[in-house]
């Protein structure tokens, strides 16, 4: 077993060209610190108790790896001072922490069990995994979460965000983007864009609160049979548009309609300025997806 | 007694007779008496199916028809599109406040149908007075964030500035929608709502934007 | 007036009974009418709530952008010719020669001389009735009503020729 986790490890990697490996142990409950001011932060995860470190990088490129208590530190930085460009793929202990960051970034991450927080200002960050509190912000890049369960923040500004299979607590925001969240469980969702889409196509459980709001764009929610919610929805410029009966309970004094499903336990908003608001059974907004992956492949071919 | 015009007499009352057999007709009939008068009885015959009276039911039908669509139970809208235009349906409450002058109430966060209270008075105020305060203090914010970010922004690279501006340019033209919406209809609880949530999503990005800038020393 | 109905119709699109019932109270004599000249007076009541009924699973379809009464007209004319084919209605033209309203024998003279001229109306050949319903009261063109009834505009315009002639006799009862 090896004995180096009281002290500081560090490990300076030769300033050739190329590539650089180095693994070191860690102790149960570690976590990830990596910072990358450009290039890419790729993450794996095996079950073994080391996080072995892979970069690619320019000459001037100077890669750190340290270890101090609980926390592995993986830092790229340059000789010269001006910032270099490193590709990072790291592979962890499932149930490691991570915390990546970078400027000119992208970052992905896969396998993982644990808590993630992941933050760039020009790059994607997609993610596949991940328990606990899960944080990711990128400014220019789009957001993807999949497959990940805990209380989840995840916002772009220019980009879109996509949850899929994804339960908690969530708060899914962006500016110039669509928000689209598909087979969600959970009883607390809030949703926000200004230029673009929302969808969400998720449990409505009873007692939950789901926020779906948008300037300019449609917001398109799956109600499904039975559910117990209020459902508010208001638009000053677009359509209303159920495909099921909405027995209509309030109307507030322009744009603002309440209507009250089953009970009404859970309650629902669902505000567009320009758009439309669109409420759908489940297996309707199975068909739309589909239908929008068979655009998207065509238009790829 | 009928001749070949005869059948033609209907389309010459309709003027759907085209213009060389109009012509003919009118010279038939100058010298056709019968077709002259039956000319007369079929334009009374037209007049009077214009003027026919519409007599109601003998008995009332309302009842039967409520029953079918379920009126005086929870408002079971059947299964179809329920779909409805909304401009229309703005316009329509707009001309209700007018319509039915007391009988409106606006609908704040938990006040309930009972405390019926004149549009033009209270509720407004009331709204007025809080999208006062948000704003202003948000504005204030806002102005501040603005100038620290110019003087950042040299710290970040230009591609990100640029990015940055045109979602803040994106942030300000909702703003302006929202509040053009706004004043046209103040009272507006949405409106208002939605107008402080879009300032504040302006205020979240400059103070992103700020704080990455700043650690970019 | 035309606001107020504006306004009857959007709160009816949502699912308001009573205003509901304020159209139906502002259209239904119309509505009667036409259902009864073109099919008759016994079916008249029970077709009347079908159009009513029909208009108000509809409502949310109605954009605003004609009246509202055209639009419930043109939805009762609808119903109505439904209502024949599925009773399987003969179409019952005008033969060359024949009257069909010799059958009609001079009448107790009553003041209301309309009532008779409806009377007579009724007992047109259901064609011509229908033709003439549809262009002289209702007032359709001939290649819409030839649309709707299923035949060229000019059996249209023939049938409707038929119908006058026939009903002039009964001008001033």
């Amino acid at each position: 077993m090896l004995t180096i986790f009281a002290a500081a490890v560090l490990a300076s990697l030769a300033p050739m060209q190329g590539e650089s490996d180095t693994t070191i142990a860690v102790p149960a409950g570690a976590s990830l610190t990596v910072n990358n001011f450009g290039g890419a932060i790729v993450v794996h995860a095996w079950n073994q108790n080391r996080v072995k470190v892979h970069a690619e990088h320019g000459s001037r490129g100077r890669i750190e790896v340290s270890l101090l208590g609980n926390t592995v530190t993986v830092k790229a930085s340059s000789r010269m001072g001006a910032p270099s460009v490193v590709d990072f793929e790291i592979t962890v202990p499932q149930n490691m922490a991570l915390n990546l960051s970078g400027t000119y970034t992208e970052i992905q991450v896969d396998g993982v069990k644990g808590p993630i927080s992941a933050e760039t200002v020009d790059g994607s960050i997609e993610v596949s995994g991940g328990s606990g509190i899960i944080t990711l912000h990128s400014i220019q890049g789009s957001v993807t979460l999949a497959d990940a369960t805990g209380r989840i923040e995840v916002n772009s500004v220019n980009e879109s965000v996509e949850l899929s299979n994804v339960s908690g607590q969530i708060k899914a925001e962006t500016t110039n983007g669509d928000v689209s969240l598909m087979g969600i469980k959970s009883a607390s969702v809030e949703a926000t864009t200004i230029n673009g889409d929302v969808v969400y196509e998720g449990t409505i459980t009873d007692g939950g609160t789901y926020t779906f709001n948008s300037h300019n764009g449609d917001i398109t929610v799956s109600v499904q049979e039975g559910a117990n919610v209020t459902i508010s929805v208001a638009t000053a410029n677009g359509d209303i548009d159920a495909s099921f009966p909405l027995p209509l309970t309030r109307t507030d004094r322009g744009h603002r309609y309440t209507f009250k499903l089953g009970t009404g336990s859970a309650r629902m908003e669902a505000e567009s300025f320009q758009g439309d608001i669109q409420l759908r059974r489940p297996s309707e907004m199975q068909m739309q997806h589909k239908d929008k992956d068979k655009d998207r492949n065509h238009e790829e071919n | 007694m009928n001749d070949k015009w005869t059948d033609r007499l209907s389309e010459y009352v309709d003027g759907e007779l085209p213009a060389e057999e109009r012509t003919a007709l009118e010279a038939h009939l100058t010298t056709c008496a019968d077709c002259r008068a039956i000319l007369e009885e079929l334009r009374k015959v037209v007049a009077r199916g214009r003027a026919l009276d519409d007599r109601g039911p003998k008995a009332d039908l309302w009842p039967g028809v409520a029953k079918r669509i379920g009126a005086g139970k929870v408002v079971d809208i059947r299964s179809r599109r329920f779909s409805f235009n909304v401009p229309q349906l703005i316009a329509a409450s707009i001309a209700l406040v007018v319509v039915s002058g007391g009988g409106m109430w606006l609908a704040l966060h938990g006040s309930a149908p009972e405390t019926r209270t004149p549009v033009a008075n209270v509720g407004q105020t009331v709204i007025q007075n809080v999208r006062g305060v948000e704003t202003s203090r948000t504005d204030a914010a806002i102005a501040d964030l603005q100038d620290a970010l110019t003087r950042n922004e040299s710290r970040l690279d230009t591609a990100t500035v640029r990015v940055v501006r045109e979602n803040l340019a994106l942030i300000d033209r909702a703003i302006s929608q929202a509040r053009l919406a706004l004043d046209a209809d103040p009272g507006n609880a949405y409106l208002n709502l939605h107008l402080a949530d879009t300032m504040r999503r302006k205020l979240e990005l400059l103070r992103r934007v700020n704080a990455i800038a700043t650690a970019q020393s | 007036m035309a606001d107020a109905e504006a306004v009857d119709t959007a709160l009816a699109a949502s699912g308001d009974a009573s205003a509901f019932e304020r159209l139906y109270r502002t259209h239904v004599n119309r509505v009667h009418s036409l259902v009864r000249r073109m099919l008759d007076a016994d079916e008249a009541d029970d077709l009347t709530q079908d159009v009513f009924v029909r208009a108000w699973q509809k409502l949310s379809t109605f954009r605003g952008e004609s009246a509202f009464g055209t639009w419930l007209h043109r939805l009762a004319v609808n119903v109505v010719l439904a209502r024949r084919k599925t009773l399987g209605v003969e179409r019952g033209r005008f033969q060359a020669g024949e009257d069909p309203l010799e059958h009609v024998s001079a009448r107790r003279v009553t003041p209301e001389i309309s009532m008779d001229f409806e009377e007579a109306l009724s007992n047109l050949p259901d064609g011509a009735r229908q033709v003439f319903v549809l262009h002289d009261v209702e007032g359709y063109r001939h290649e819409e009503i030839a649309r709707m009834l299923g035949v060229v505009p000019g059996t249209s315009k023939s049938q409707l020729h038929h119908a006058r002639m026939a009903l002039r006799r009964y001008l001033d009862r």
